[in-house]
C-alpha cells in the first residue's frame, strides 16, 4: 500500500472510529445513566414497600399499651421516626442531615425515603427509612456497558476497514494509472535522452563543429530532459525504492554535480565560488543526496540572472547554496512551505524539484531554511 | 431468651416509674375511677397531634372549658361518660399537670430497640 493510501486510509478510519466511538460512548453512558436510574428506582420502590410494612407495625404499636415498646426493626433497612416538628423520636438509625423537601434521595452509598404517616401513629408524622445501595446489579451494568463498547469497537474497526479500502479503491486506481503513464512515459523518454547526450559527446570529441553554441544548447536541453526523467523516475520509485545508505562523502559528491551542470553555468555565465570543506561525511542513499543536491543547484542556476552570483558552502554541518537570482517574498516563502506540506499531501501536485528536496530532508531528518531578499538573491540552507 | 429477658427488664424499670403526686392527685386518681385509661387519651392525643407542644395547647384549651366539641374522644363516647366539668385550678398548675401527665405517657422512653 503506498503512504498516500495508506495516510488516506489511517485519516478516514480516525474520523470514522472516533466519531462512531463518540457516538456509541455517548449512547452507551445515557444508556447506563437510565438503566442505573431504573435500578436505583426498584431499589426505592423496595422502600417504599418497606415503609408500608414499617406503617403497619407502628399502627399496631400504637394499640399497644405494654410498658416497652420493641421498635420494629428490619435487617437491610435502618429507619426512623420523627414528629411533626421534626424532632427525633425513635430509630434504629439518626441521620445528620435529612433533606426533608425530597422524597427519595441518594446520600453517599445510601438510599433514602421520607415517609409520610398519616393518622401519626405514636406522634410520627415522618417515617424516614434507608438502606444501602445494592451495588451489584450497578456493576453488572457497568460490566455489560464496557463490554458492549469493546464489542461495537471491534465491529466498527473491522467494518472502518473494509470501508475505508473500498473507500481508497477509486484513489489507488487512479494513482497506479498515473504511475504506469509515468513509467511508460519516462522509459521512453530514457533512450532518445540518452542518444542525444551520447552523440552530442561524441560530436563534440570527434569534430570540429561550427554550431558550437547551438549544441551547447540541445546539451542543455536534454540535460533537463534528463533531470526531468531522473526526477519522475524517483519519484515513481520512491515508494517501493530500496535505499542503500552508505557513508557518502558529499563534498565528493558536491563537485561531480557541479561537473554535471558546468554547462548550465557556464550558460548563464555565472560566477561560481566554491567553499567545500573537504571529507564532509553522511550517511545517505547516493540517489536520495543526487536528487537533493540536483534540485537545489538547478533552481539555483535557473532563476539566477545572468552573469549572476553562485556561492555553494558546505560545512560540517551545512550546506548553503547563494544566488542572486529573483529572490523570492517574504509573505511568499511561508507559502512555498505551505506548498511543500499541500504537495507532500496530496502526492506531487505542485513543484516536483522542491517536493523532492522536501521528502529527502524529512527522510533524513534534517532541518530545510530559505532566507531571501526579493529581487537580490535566495540562499537555501539544509543542516543536519 | 436475651431479647425476652431485656423485655422484661426494661418493662419492669418502666413500671417501676411513678406518677408524680401532683399528676396522681389531679389526673390518674379520677381516670382509674371512671375507667378512662389516661395512657390511651394520650395516644389519641399523640395521633392526632404528633407533638407534646401541639397536645399541651389543646389540652389547656380543653381542661380549661371541655366540651364535646374540644374533645379528644368520640361523640359516642360521650352517650357512655358525662362530659367533663372545668378543672378548678389556676393555670400554673394546669400547665405543670399537663406536663407531668406528658412526661409520664411519652413514648419517646417506651421504645425499645433489639
Amino acid at each position: 500500500m503506498l503512504q498516500s493510501e495508506k495516510r488516506s486510509l489511517f485519516r478516514f478510519l480516525g474520523i470514522y472510529l472516533s466519531s462512531t466511538f463518540l457516538l456509541f460512548f455517548l449512547a452507551t453512558v445515557i444508556f447506563y445513566d437510565f438503566q442505573k436510574h431504573q435500578i436505583i428506582d426498584t431499589q426505592n420502590r423496595g422502600l417504599s414497600q418497606e415503609a408500608e410494612r414499617l406503617t403497619e407495625a407502628l399502627r399496631g404499636l400504637n394499640r399497644t399499651f405494654t410498658p416497652s415498646l420493641v421498635y420494629p426493626k428490619e435487617r437491610h433497612f435502618d429507619s426512623a421516626i420523627y414528629n411533626l416538628d421534626r424532632e427525633y423520636i425513635f430509630g434504629s438509625f439518626n441521620p445528620k442531615t435529612i433533606f426533608w423537601d425530597r422524597e427519595y434521595y441518594q446520600q453517599g452509598e445510601m438510599l433514602f425515603y421520607i415517609h409520610a404517616l398519616h393518622p401519626y401513629y405514636l406522634g410520627a408524622s415522618h417515617l424516614v427509612i434507608a438502606r444501602m445501595i445494592d451495588q451489584e446489579p450497578i456493576d453488572n451494568l457497568l460490566n455489560m456497558s464496557i463490554v458492549f463498547l469493546f464489542v461495537a469497537g471491534i465491529f466498527f474497526t473491522v467494518l472502518g476497514l473494509f470501508l475505508g479500502r473500498l473507500f481508497i479503491a477509486p484513489m489507488k486506481e487512479s494513482i497506479e494509472n498515473m504511475n504506469r503513464f509515468i513509467e511508460d512515459t519516462t522509459h521512453e523518454f530514457n533512450t532518445p535522452i540518452s542518444t542525444i547526450l551520447t552523440n552530442i559527446e561524441l560530436l563534440d570529441t570527434l569534430y570540429e563543429c561550427e554550431g558550437k553554441q547551438e549544441m551547447k544548447r540541445i546539451e542543455i536541453a536534454s540535460k533537463t530532459l534528463s533531470r526531468l526523467y531522473e526526477d519522475l523516475s524517483y519519484l515513481k520509485l520512491n515508494h517501493n525504492y530500496h535505499r542503500e545508505i552508505e557513508a557518502l562523502d558529499i563534498s565528493q559528491l558536491i563537485y561531480e554535480r557541479i561537473e554535471y551542470f558546468n554547462t548550465l553555468i557556464e550558460a548563464k555565465q555565472l560566477d561560481l565560488t566554491l567553499n567545500i570543506k573537504k571529507d564532509i561525511v553522511l550517511d545517505m542513499d547516493r540517489n536520495d543526496a543526487i536528487r537533493m543536491i540536483d534540485n537545489l543547484l538547478s533552481n539555483a542556476i535557473k532563476y539566477n540572472k545572468k552573469e549572476g552570483i553562485l556561492n555553494i558552502t558546505l560545512t560540517k554541518n551545512r550546506l548553503s547554496i547563494l544566488d542572486s537570482g529573483v529572490g523570492i517574498k517574504k509573505e511568499d516563502i511561508e507559502l512555498i512551505h505551505g506548498r511543500f506540506k499541500r504537495a507532500n499531501m496530496s502526492e506531487g501536485g505542485f513543484g516536483i524539484g522542491l517536493d523532492i528536496v522536501n521528502q529527502v530532508v524529512e527522510r533524513y531528518g534534517f532541518r530545510f531554511h530559505i532566507i531571501s531578499i526579493y529581487t537580490k538573491n535566495t540562499e537555501v540552507i539544509i543542516e543536519w | 431468651m436475651v431479647r425476652f429477658f431485656l423485655i422484661i427488664v426494661i418493662s419492669l424499670n418502666l413500671t417501676a416509674q411513678t406518677p408524680s403526686p401532683m399528676l396522681q392527685k389531679n389526673c390518674i386518681e379520677c381516670h382509674i375511677k371512671q375507667k378512662i385509661p389516661s395512657e390511651l387519651i394520650y395516644r389519641r392525643y399523640l395521633m392526632r397531634y404528633s407533638t407534646h407542644k401541639a397536645i399541651k395547647k389543646t389540652l389547656l384549651e380543653y381542661l380549661k372549658a371541655p366540651s364535646k366539641e374540644n374533645s379528644i374522644m368520640p361523640k359516642q363516647f360521650f352517650l357512655k361518660f358525662p362530659q367533663k366539668e372545668a378543672l378548678d385550678m389556676n393555670e400554673t398548675v394546669l400547665e405543670e399537670s399537663i406536663d407531668a401527665y406528658l412526661d409520664y405517657f411519652d413514648v419517646r422512653r417506651r421504645f425499645v430497640s433489639f
